[in-house]
């Protein structure tokens, strides 16, 4: 393990034990709710971060598998809940508006919770898995891979809305239990959700980093700064682009699942168009192949934003601000606030390796001269 | 037969739209690889334009179309300038560019004019209705198809038989050997981004008198003229005409005969089938290779 590997874990470690310790200091539910939301789409901007900062792939459709797992935990927790209508057993809310006769058959595993949160992992891969199969196979690269995952999401949001019947439409799942592990209920105003939270997205985070220093780690990025090259070696360059792709939607469902618990509803919105595009702000702001970077960069945006729309005057430029800081990051600092830091701290460590060496020349002639002294 | 000729007629009237909107789109993309996200947003404050002329100088439609172009034209020259410029090296970074600038300019508007919606009026001239083969149509909308048609040939006589358009089918082709052959990439990039704005400017002045004029209508049509560009082709202005021609008449017969929702991710669904088997469109030039 190199230094410069060293004091990437040691920083990541500082900041995720200062996640962990916000509650300590803070004894007010609601923030506590907010920070735990926007600790979650912190994690959103991790899976991003693999996918475009260090596959190359542009996944404008990075909503999709976050709202997949949304809808699993969703589904496995508005079945813990006792229907009003029905009585136990029966069905769930907007199934008996709808007419539904009897629960569909891919409604009745998730009476399993532990089926439910798999399934808010491992959906969101296959879904991931299919869309890169199909893509990378078919060598589709960059503004057209964009264009795909932009599409594909569109899709999948357009299904959810047409088939009210099983799955809320419009409305979404909304009236849902809580969570609870072994009989311990996570309430979505308390510390243990924060904590839980947290917790995932220190895993995430250190996962990721694990990846990224992998062999198939450096092949993908190697594969994003010359993909062809990367083929003539012998490697295969679709089947690196699909795992690192699933591995996105893997942490982008844990991410969804957990906003579901503490939104305490999942929506189609939630697969949107603009939650896509605003993760994309915050992985370029912060710097997309800085996995620290790009997570700081969303919690940095989302809390501006939570800062600023409460406040009169900035209720109507905010977007106006944001649009305008997005276009200058794109044109000025390409690899965002991260890279520019690592450039700085780069010239930094160069001019004090410079020194040293200037220093130590400096001894060596020293040296010389005392010997040359010597009679 | 008047059912078909009315059907026939509501598609070519979608087609002639979303020409006018895709035309700029796919002379941007097909000159400068640049994916224009903000081509919406260009068409929404053509719309816009058209609206302030009427109501702050009493001007009609059609006296302003050709002030409108050029407003519009300087506006995308001035961001071809400002910001599209510096990313011709890294072209998947234009796609966030124009988005943020798409952002901007939808929530500027909001701000400056507030975001109610604006109608702009129909010439007096053109508010009544003809009669082709039994159908009746709106005179209105036989213009816009007319438009349409004249502002392609313009395009298609500038493309063909000027030095300009020499110019842009080298660069089409081959960027790196046009510029070693001497030609100004960076200037003709400049004229084509002020040339694609203004028509996006111009079908969005086209389109208001139909549509109330909203900061999100350039939404809606974006997507749209992305699919003409997609299916056609970037090569050929033809497939442009021929794509449109396709999809309008396919949205109003699905329209008609459909769920919208289905049938919004049905084409969804194709143009995805397309780039993935198709990437270089349903109708490609035949170039010397």
């Amino acid at each position: 393990m190199s230094g410069k590997t060293k004091t990437e874990i040691a920083i990541y470690a500082v900041v995720c034990l200062a996640i962990l310790l916000v509650p300590l200091f803070l004894d007010d539910a609601f923030l506590l709710n907010k920070y735990a939301r926007y600790l979650v789409l912190g994690m959103l901007a991790i899976a991003l971060s693999l996918s475009w900062g260090y596959a190359g792939i542009l996944n404008l459709g990075q909503a999709t598998t976050f709202g997949l797992g949304s809808y699993c935990m969703a589904m496995a927790l508005k079945l813990k809940t006792i229907p009003v209508h029905t009585g136990s057993d029966g069905l769930p809310d907007f199934m008996v508006w709808n007419n539904v006769a009897e629960l569909p058959w891919f409604w009745k595993p998730f009476y399993s919770m532990s089926f439910g949160v798999a399934a808010g992992i491992l959906i969101p891969v296959l879904f991931a898995a299919l869309l890169g199969w199909f893509m990378f196979r078919g060598r589709v690269t960059g503004v057209y891979a964009a264009i795909t995952t932009l599409a594909a999401m569109v899709v999948v949001q357009l299904l959810i809305i047409d088939q009210q019947a099983y799955t809320g439409g419009f409305n979404g799942i909304t009236d849902l239990a809580q969570f609870d592990v072994a009989g311990f209920a996570f309430d979505a105003y308390g510390p243990a959700i924060y904590y839980l939270v947290a917790i995932c997205l220190t895993a995430s985070l250190f996962v990721a980093l694990a990846i990224t220093k992998s062999k198939a780690g450096l092949i993908v990025q190697a594969i994003r700064d010359e993909e062809d090259r990367v083929r003539f070696f012998g490697y295969d360059v679709a089947l690196y682009k699909i795992f690192i792709f699933s591995v996105s939607g893997a942490i982008a469902g844990l991410a969804g699942m957990l906003y579901t618990i503490v939104m305490e509803f999942a929506s189609p919105t939630f697969l949107g168009v603009p939650i896509s595009l605003s993760v994309v702000i915050w992985v370029a702001v912060g710097g997309r192949q800085s996995l620290l970077g790009a997570m700081l960069g969303a919690l940095v945006v989302t809390g501006m934003q939570g800062a600023l729309s409460e406040s009169e005057t900035f209720l109507d430029s905010w977007t106006l601000i944001m649009g305008l800081l997005f276009v200058l990051v794109v044109l000025f600092l390409p690899k965002g606030i991260a890279g520019a830091v690592e450039t700085i701290a780069g010239r930094f460590e160069r001019r004090r390796v410079l020194a040293r060496r200037r220093s130590k020349r400096a001894d060596a002639v020293g040296t010389a001269r005392h010997l040359e002294s010597l009679p | 037969m008047d059912i078909i000729v009315s059907q026939l007629m509501t598609g070519l009237s979608i087609a002639s739209i979303l020409m006018l909107v895709a035309l700029g789109l796919a002379i941007i993309y097909g000159v400068t690889g640049v994916i224009n996200l903000a081509h919406g947003e260009f068409v929404m404050l053509g719309a816009y334009v058209a609206w302030a002329l009427q109501t702050e100088f009493g001007m009609g439609l059609l006296a302003s179309l050709v002030p409108i172009f050029l407003i519009m034209a300087l506006v995308g020259w001035l961001v071809e300038v400002l910001v599209i410029s510096r990313l011709y090296d890294r072209l998947l970074d234009t796609i966030l560019a124009t988005w943020g600038i798409g952002v901007m300019a939808q929530q500027a508007v909001r701000l400056v004019v507030g975001g109610e919606l604006r109608y702009v009026q129909m010439p007096e001239s053109l508010s009544k209705s003809v009669t082709i083969l039994g159908a009746t149509d709106s005179a209105y909308r036989l213009f816009i198809l007319f438009v349409a048609l004249a502002l392609f040939g313009l395009t298609w006589v500038i493309y063909r038989y000027t030095n300009f358009g020499l110019k842009l089918r080298a660069i089409t082709q081959n960027r790196a050997i046009a510029s070693s052959f001497g030609i100004n990439t960076a200037r003709i990039y400049r004229l084509t981004f002020a040339y694609g704005a203004g028509m996006a400017g111009l079908a969005g002045a086209l389109v208001s008198p139909l549509k109330s004029v909203s900061p999100e209508m350039g939404t809606t049509y974006v997507v749209d003229a992305f699919m003409v560009v997609v299916l056609g082709g970037t090569q050929s202005l033809m497939g442009t005409l021929a794509s449109s021609g396709i999809l309008g008449e396919l949205s109003g017969y699905l329209a008609f005969y459909s769920n919208d929702t289905i049938a919004k991710a049905l084409v969804l669904v194709a143009i995805v089938a397309l780039i993935r088997f198709r990437p270089q469109g349903l109708f490609t030039a035949r170039a010397r290779t």
